[in-house]
């Protein structure tokens, strides 16, 4: 395969919009995309295919401004669903019997309309009402749900913080951030005076905080009983933030300095998560995790596993990316019944074992942030921004998910960070608009003879206002007889998305090489089927040829085995980076997916000189080292870190006024900071536009001058996926 | 009877030592004879005017290492003394080369049989220098917050004055618990900040010191911790480095004041929740083990004490004395008796192992109890007077029993309790003698030498004893035994025997002293005759060595019948030394020296140390503790209560303890140890009542109404526990604090008889003293 050969996907995600044009009522696709919305009439049909058919959901993305769901309130109706699948009333059902009746669009089961919810219905079958109905007429609406959705009282949010206070936490400068972050995050996070929050740090001992109302003070509560760890008060430990404001921001501001001299290596990890969980059960909420230290003490306390050379290539591999302690998956089994998503924030500069930390988030509806080698100095700002946004996003509780679908298909296996409660029950403690779940269809056995499928996403959860809510999405997909039409209706995003989470999975049972060898194998597959069936009309043999809507597909592929999670073997990527680089993956949206990997790459030295204000930015070049021009500046982004790329024969003036007098200087040591001229002014100006295009992560700076090894290769060379270089082994 | 005597003016003089006899019978079995066991009553440290102390080490016998004493025969041109003891010849040593018969030092004085000795600080032994800054006693205080808010206040409140009463170089560590044990870092700066422990679990020392970051692998595993600068003498504090020592807990009084203040304020009574029907877990066995073990990591020998404030009985953990269940009642006598106490043994078990932890460590436990209910007193008795440690037993921590008494605790000058340290008794005899053991406040040291006796009272199996806590009053019953060997020296040789009590300990301003006590007495031949033993009896002494050894068996014996074996001792002691025809009572006659026994015997038999079924076991084992470590007249006081009368006539007088002693127009003052009563006859309070004394005209009344509140106070003042006064009127209700005690000459079974106006009528069965008098002297006169 000639990459150079290939078509690059230059302007980025491009959802199809064919659907939404043949089913206008359809969800947007940014909530729900199928890797093609031609369903197979059968499964031969779907076996030609050879990609997967299934669906990405993203059930909370965020809407802009005047598209937001409309919420429906039924109040004293009651929510109308199909008495029999429970289908939600959605724009596709159909009134018969002037208005009396109503057809579910997924089983067909005639339903009556309740008294209250009556409409009379013209000719057509249109209710008079409609204009009132977003439920009848748009994809996705939000329904305010009643009591009987309801085990217990709505909880509050809830935000709990487990910190590492030992020494590399201290000196890495990550508790200060992390403690400034917090308190600026207090008045943002979501809630307003119902937020509950409290904290526990852990050395090799365990500490608590109360944090009751009427104190001046925090009162810290050590337990050192590692074995057998116990609460040391019934209450105040998880307390209402705004009564207890005052405390919270005497601790925050404490924290820093209490532990400053505190030369603790230790990390009784495995404990004080058991405590953390005792203190949140009855509630549940979210437990951000501030780790920097290998957990060496008590219960769930690992190894250094090592990173060993010798186990690549053999059957061995893939124990490496699973953990080794079943104590890690038996906690995020418990913190999920009691509605609790744990996200891991960890630092550590050492081995830190993420597949085993990892575990918490993965099957909570968590999220792993990872930050090798902490240091304040140079992350800050990255940790800052991200754990604000973790902290500030508005947030679902104690959510479950189900999609259902019509007769003949069925939903099989999902994909993604969350723990499966029934066959088709997706539980998640906390889900936000940074979270998205694949799923795989297949078909049963018969032959389809409806036109059309319906899906439905139905997220049932707790707003942090305190309403109990469901949020539907539904849309309906054509079913075809023909293969051309699957192609013509195929997503890259949808199967790059549903590839890479399935290929991550395998490496959690199998060789990098083997996940990297069947994602290929298939895309190989798809293509020579493709070919089988257009050589004869095009008669190109020879020539790798592919339907337009899959035209990245075999870029994106390729991407794919080079991403960090699957890249290469042992010296391509540290173990804990490919570990949480795959928990990262498996969350995230097809947009980011597709911009990590395959970043944009832009050269900026042009537009910094030239005093053109409304074309700064140039356009995304192909991921080859043929891009580089040793005189040009280039903005490499993946939406996780900027990689700022100075040619070997950059003008002297550009380099001076971006970075003063460090231009001569280890670029390792120099971070980018605006300065007193326009050049500096302007390129920031470029930073934030890319930062703001997405705000999910930020994108830290890494300066690299050309020729400057191993910097070059490691920030950027390795990356440019078109490259033999890139990947080693891809 | 005879009226009681008024009190001997210093009766324990400079020795500070009361024996029960005076000469002592030569033989076992004449010894045996005697009934009354011999025994000494010793004050180690009982404070004398003429004490002499000593700026100098003192001399010792090479052999047996007894200390010079007026006894040594001393020849001074050769500079040799001879040990009484061992006969041992000692040269004296160069410094004592201008030691003539007119010029002696003072431990040779015959007016100086107790002495007292400066010893060089152990911590620069080398140097000896008792101006070097001594150790800093430790105040470890553990506080119950399983109490009412008001209780808590009342407990809040004397613990800030303590703390603002020790002296600056205190150190100070705080406890608390309920539920859970909470050990205060006093040290950390940033926050209150507290190590938590569960409270259902048994901790060892070094789980301890581990979890409080103070173990082995302290320096490791340690938190954060401000270590306040060591400026200003030498810490009595082991601490491996820096943030890693006791220290983070135990702080200077003068550099916690202010912390501690804020802590209490702050602090809140027990926050877990107590179920309906349910007693609130309390942990006090965790809290003090935590105490204990937080001590533990103090340097050797530095004096510390816990002092414990506990407001109910321990539910939780080890230690416990009842079930959390309300409607199982707190173990009584009776379930004791019937062994229906689930939980007596383990508890007493726990304790006495703590007990043994605290001695091994030289740290007292004290124990202020306020409840309503009772909270283990009787449990933790074992460890608090091993360690010599100090109880109160109050109704409620604002009650001026529990706030007066502990205030003395810490006060200085006169009022103080002179509480030390670390003591160490040592007892040299001349040989013969045999010590059985010392009921007490001490723990025996099981130092084997051939002065330890075969049969063994108390702490036995020793001549060393430790004291880990003993102040001024502290008092010891030592029980001595007489060799079997009969006639095992021939006639002529020294009829004088010797006994030498050697104290060691650290008083109160962190000096380490030594007192040396050398008492002589006399051997007689009681087979010639009665004569010498019965001038040489102590009654007041045999009294509460009685008492004590009644105590002692009831808590040790089986089925023990005190009174019987009470009246059994007083009849064989009346057959032996009473002057009477056999088998006529009516000639039976006893010697002034025995007259007194028979009627504090009466009283022993009626006093709550044999009466235990009036009382919860608490407060029998609080009786017991304070009956065995008060002084021969305390003790004596609580057998048998002084009453003093107070009428226009007369004087005040000692009035008989018996209930004719009341009239209509007297007032009487009873002190019973315990409490104190000043009770008005009737006319007295009607007059009262009526506001006489607030009439000029009335003055004598006026005065006659204060004559004994003022008395009562002098007694309150110098009293450690406090008593509780009682002022109450003839009729009222509070007359039962009189009337308990009172001989019922008059009950309703002769009432008719004794029409005496203005006496009142006892509502008992109890045997009046008369009666119990005929009966003794019926059975005395009886051939046995
Ligand atoms: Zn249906
Ligand atoms: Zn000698």
């Amino acid at each position: 395969l000639d990459a150079a050969a290939l078509p690059r996907p230059l302007d980025g995600d491009v959802e199809p919009k064919s659907l939404a044009e043949m089913y206008p009522m359809n969800c947007d696709p940014r909530f729900l995309r199928l890797t093609t919305s031609g369903i197979p009439n059968s499964q031969s049909l779907a076996s030609r295919w050879h990609l997967p058919i299934g669906a990405v959901v993203c059930p909370l993305a965020e809407s802009p401004v005047g598209e937001e769901v409309p919420v429906v309130n039924f109040a004293t109706t009651g929510i109308i669903r199909c008495r029999r699948c429970r289908t939600y009333v959605n724009p596709y059902v159909t009134f018969t019997d002037i208005g009396r009746k109503w057809r579910c669009n997924m089983c067909s089961l005639l339903n009556d309309v309740p008294g209250e919810y009556f409409a009379h219905v013209d000719a057509s079958g249109r209710r008079s009402d409609l204009d009132q109905r977003p439920e009848l007429t748009k994809g996705s609406v939000e329904f305010i749900a009643p009591a009987e959705y309801m085990v217990r009282p709505p909880m509050p949010p809830l935000y709990f913080f487990l910190i590492d206070v030992s020494i590399s936490a201290v000196q890495s400068g990550m508790l200060e951030v992390m403690a400034q972050t917090i308190k600026s995050c207090l008045d943002t996070l979501p809630g307003s005076t119902r937020t509950q929050i409290g904290f526990i740090t852990y050395d090799s001992t365990i500490h608590f905080y109360n944090m009751k109302s009427s104190l001046l003070q925090p009162q810290m509560m050590v337990v050192s009983d590692l074995d057998d760890i116990f609460i040391p008060l019934p209450d105040d430990l998880l307390v209402n933030l705004s009564e207890s404001r005052s405390v919270v921001e005497a601790f925050l501001d404490s924290l820093p300095t209490m532990f400053q001299g505190n030369m603790n290596m230790e990390s009784a990890f495995g404990p004080a998560l058991r405590a953390a969980f005792m203190v949140m059960s009855q509630l549940g909420g979210k437990l951000l995790i501030f780790q920097n230290t290998l957990p060496s003490l008590g219960v769930g306390r690992l190894r250094l596993r090592g990173d060993d050379v010798r186990v690549y290539g053999t059957d061995k591999e893939h124990t490496l990316r699973v953990p080794e302690d079943p104590f890690y998956k038996q906690m995020a089994a418990d913190f999920t019944k009691y509605q609790i998503a744990v996200n891991v924030y960890a630092f550590s500069d050492k081995y830190t074992d993420i597949a085993s930390l990892g575990t918490l988030a993965k099957y909570t509806g968590g999220q792993v942030y990872y930050y090798p080698s902490f240091q304040s100095n140079i992350q800050k700002d990255k940790l800052r921004h991200e754990l604000a946004r973790d902290l500030t996003r508005e947030t679902a509780w104690e959510a479950v998910m189900r999609i259902r679908c019509g007769k003949g298909v069925r939903f099989t296996s999902y994909h993604g960070n969350f723990m499966l409660r029934s066959t088709d029950l997706v539980a998640l403690p906390a889900v936000d608009c940074d979270k998205a779940y694949a799923a795989q269809l297949s078909l049963e056995e018969t032959l389809l003879t409806t036109q059309t499928v319906y899906f439905q996403v139905a997220l049932l959860y707790t707003s942090s206002s305190g309403e109990r809510r469901i949020r539907v999405h539904t849309a309906a997909a054509p079913v075809v007889a023909d293969l051309g039409e699957m192609y013509r209706l195929a997503d890259t995003g949808a199967i790059i998305s549903l590839f890479s989470r399935l290929a991550i999975e395998k490496t959690l049972s199998s060789k990098l090489e083997d996940a990297r060898n069947a994602v290929q194998l298939r895309i190989v597959k798809a293509l020579r089927e493709y070919r089988n069936l257009y050589a004869v009309q095009h008669r190109l043999s020879g020539r790798l040829i592919y339907p337009e809507s899959l035209k990245f597909l075999p870029l994106y592929g390729l991407a794919l085995c080079k991403s960090t999670a699957l890249r290469g073997g042992y010296a391509d990527a540290l173990l804990d980076e490919r570990c949480a680089a795959g928990y990262t993956m498996m969350a995230l949206p097809v947009k980011s997916l597709l911009k990590l990997l395959y970043p944009n790459l832009v050269r900026v030295d042009d537009s910094l000189v030239k005093t053109d204000e409304f074309n700064i930015i140039g356009k995304r070049l192909p991921l080859t080292a043929e891009s580089l021009d040793t005189r040009g500046l280039y903005i490499f982004d993946d939406g996780f870190r900027f990689v700022i790329w100075f040619g070997r024969s950059i003008s002297p003036d550009i380099a001076r006024n971006l970075l003063g007098e460090d231009f001569s200087a280890d670029y390792s040591k120099v971070s980018l900071s605006q300065r007193d001229n326009e050049m500096s002014r302007k390129l920031m100006k470029i930073l934030n536009t890319f930062r703001e295009s997405d705000p999910s992560y930020f994108q830290l700076c890494h300066l690299v001058r050309q020729g400057e090894q191993p910097r070059e290769g490691f920030f950027l060379l390795t990356n440019l996926v078109e490259d033999q270089t890139g990947g080693a082994n891809g | 009877m005879a009226a009681p005597e008024l009190a001997q003016i210093d009766p324990e003089g400079i020795e500070g030592v009361r024996m029960t006899w005076l000469n002592w019978p030569r033989s076992k079995v004449e010894a045996s004879k005697c009934v009354i066991p011999i025994a000494a009553s010793i004050q180690p440290i009982r404070p004398h005017v003429d004490l002499q102390i000593l700026p100098y080490p003192p001399l010792r016998c090479k052999t047996c290492s007894s200390v010079l004493n007026p006894f040594c025969r001393v020849d001074f041109t050769a500079l040799i003394w001879i040990c009484p003891f061992c006969f041992q010849r000692n040269h004296f040593p160069q410094h004592y080369s201008s030691l003539s018969q007119t010029n002696m030092p003072a431990e040779l004085y015959p007016n100086f049989p107790s002495i007292e000795y400066l010893i060089p600080n152990y911590q620069n032994p080398q140097n000896y220098n008792p101006a070097v800054a001594a150790p800093s006693p430790i105040f470890l205080f553990v506080l119950d917050t399983c109490m009412i808010e008001e209780e808590l206040d009342f407990a809040r409140s004397a613990l800030k004055r303590a703390i603002g009463m020790l002296p600056e170089n205190a150190m100070v560590g705080f406890i608390s618990y309920g539920t859970q044990v909470q050990v205060h870092e006093l040290g950390f700066s940033e926050m209150s900040k507290v190590y938590v422990f569960r409270g259902s679990k048994e901790l060892s020392k070094d789980q301890v010191l581990e979890q409080l970051g103070l173990g082995v692998s302290g320096s490791r595993r340690t938190g954060p911790g401000i270590q306040k600068g060591g400026g200003g003498g030498p810490s009595p504090i082991a601490g491996a480095g820096p943030n890693s020592g006791i220290n983070r807990f135990l702080l200077p009084a003068s550099e916690c004041e202010y912390t501690l203040d804020t802590l209490l304020d702050e602090l809140a009574t027990d926050q877990w929740p107590v179920a309906p029907g349910n007693r609130a877990l309390r942990c006090t066995g965790v809290a003090l083990s935590v105490a204990a073990g937080l001590l533990g990591a103090s340097t050797a020998g530095t004096g510390a004490r816990i002092v414990a404030l506990v407001g109910g009985p321990c539910t939780e953990g080890p230690g416990a004395i009842v079930s959390k269940d309300l409607s199982d009642p707190v173990r009584s006598h009776k379930d004791l008796d019937k062994d229906a106490a689930p939980f007596f043994k383990k508890a007493v078990h726990f304790y006495d192992e703590l007990g043994k932890q605290l001695v091994s460590q030289g740290h007292v436990l004290d124990v202020f109890a306020s409840a309503l209910d009772q909270v283990g007193i009787a449990e933790m008795k074992v460890a608090i007077e091993k360690t010599g440690g100090l109880v109160v037993l109050a109704e409620s921590f604002g009650h001026s029993v529990f706030k007066d008494s502990f205030k003395r605790i810490f006060e200085g000058g006169e009022q103080s309790l002179g509480l030390s340290f670390n003591g160490t008794l040592e007892i040299n005899c001349s040989k013969d003698i045999k010590i059985q053991g010392i009921i007490g406040p001490c723990t025996s040291l099981e130092k084997k030498g051939p002065a330890v006796a075969n049969t063994v009272i108390g702490q036995g199996n020793t001549t060393a004893w430790k004291m880990c806590g003993l102040d001024k009053s502290t008092c010891l019953t030592v029980f001595f035994d007489v060799a079997s060997s009969e006639k095992s020296d021939p006639a002529g040789t020294n009829p004088q025997l010797f006994i030498q009590f050697l104290t060691s300990y650290q008083s109160p301003d962190g000096q380490m002293r030594l007192r040396v006590t050398t008492v002589t007495r006399r051997w007689v031949d009681s087979t010639l005759g009665n004569e010498d033993l019965v001038q040489g009896f102590d009654q007041e002494v045999a009294a509460v060595v009685m008492a004590r050894q009644a105590s002692y068996k009831m808590e040790m014996e089986e089925g023990f019948d005190a009174t019987r074996w009470i009246d059994r001792n007083l009849i064989r002691l009346c057959s032996k030394f009473g002057d009477y025809r056999k088998d006529d009572p009516a000639s039976f006659t006893l010697n002034p020296c025995f007259s007194l026994f028979p009627q504090f015997m009466f009283n022993l038999r009626r006093s709550q140390f044999v009466q235990v079924f009036n009382n919860s076991p608490d407060e029998t084992a609080y009786f017991r503790i304070l009956l065995n470590r008060e002084t021969i007249s305390n003790a004596a006081v609580m057998i048998q209560p002084s009453l003093i009368s107070y009428a226009f006539s007369s004087l005040p007088a000692p009035a008989l303890l018996d209930v004719q002693s009341i009239a209509a127009d007297r007032i009487l003052l009873l002190d019973s140890y315990f409490s104190v009563v000043i009770f008005h006859g009737m006319t007295i309070a009607q007059w009262r009542n009526m506001g006489y004394q607030n009439q000029p005209e009335h003055q004598g009344f006026a005065l006659l109404l204060q004559a004994p509140q003022d008395d009562a106070q002098l007694i309150i003042r110098d009293r450690f526990p406090v008593p509780r006064l009682v002022v109450c009127d003839q009729h009222g209700s509070q007359a039962r604090f009189l009337l308990a005690k009172l001989n019922p000459s008059a009950t309703y079974s002769n009432a008719h008889e004794m029409m005496n106006t203005g006496s009142d009528v006892i509502f008992t069965d109890d045997v009046s003293l008369q009666v119990f008098i005929d009966h003794l002297q019926r059975l005395a006169v009886q051939a046995s």
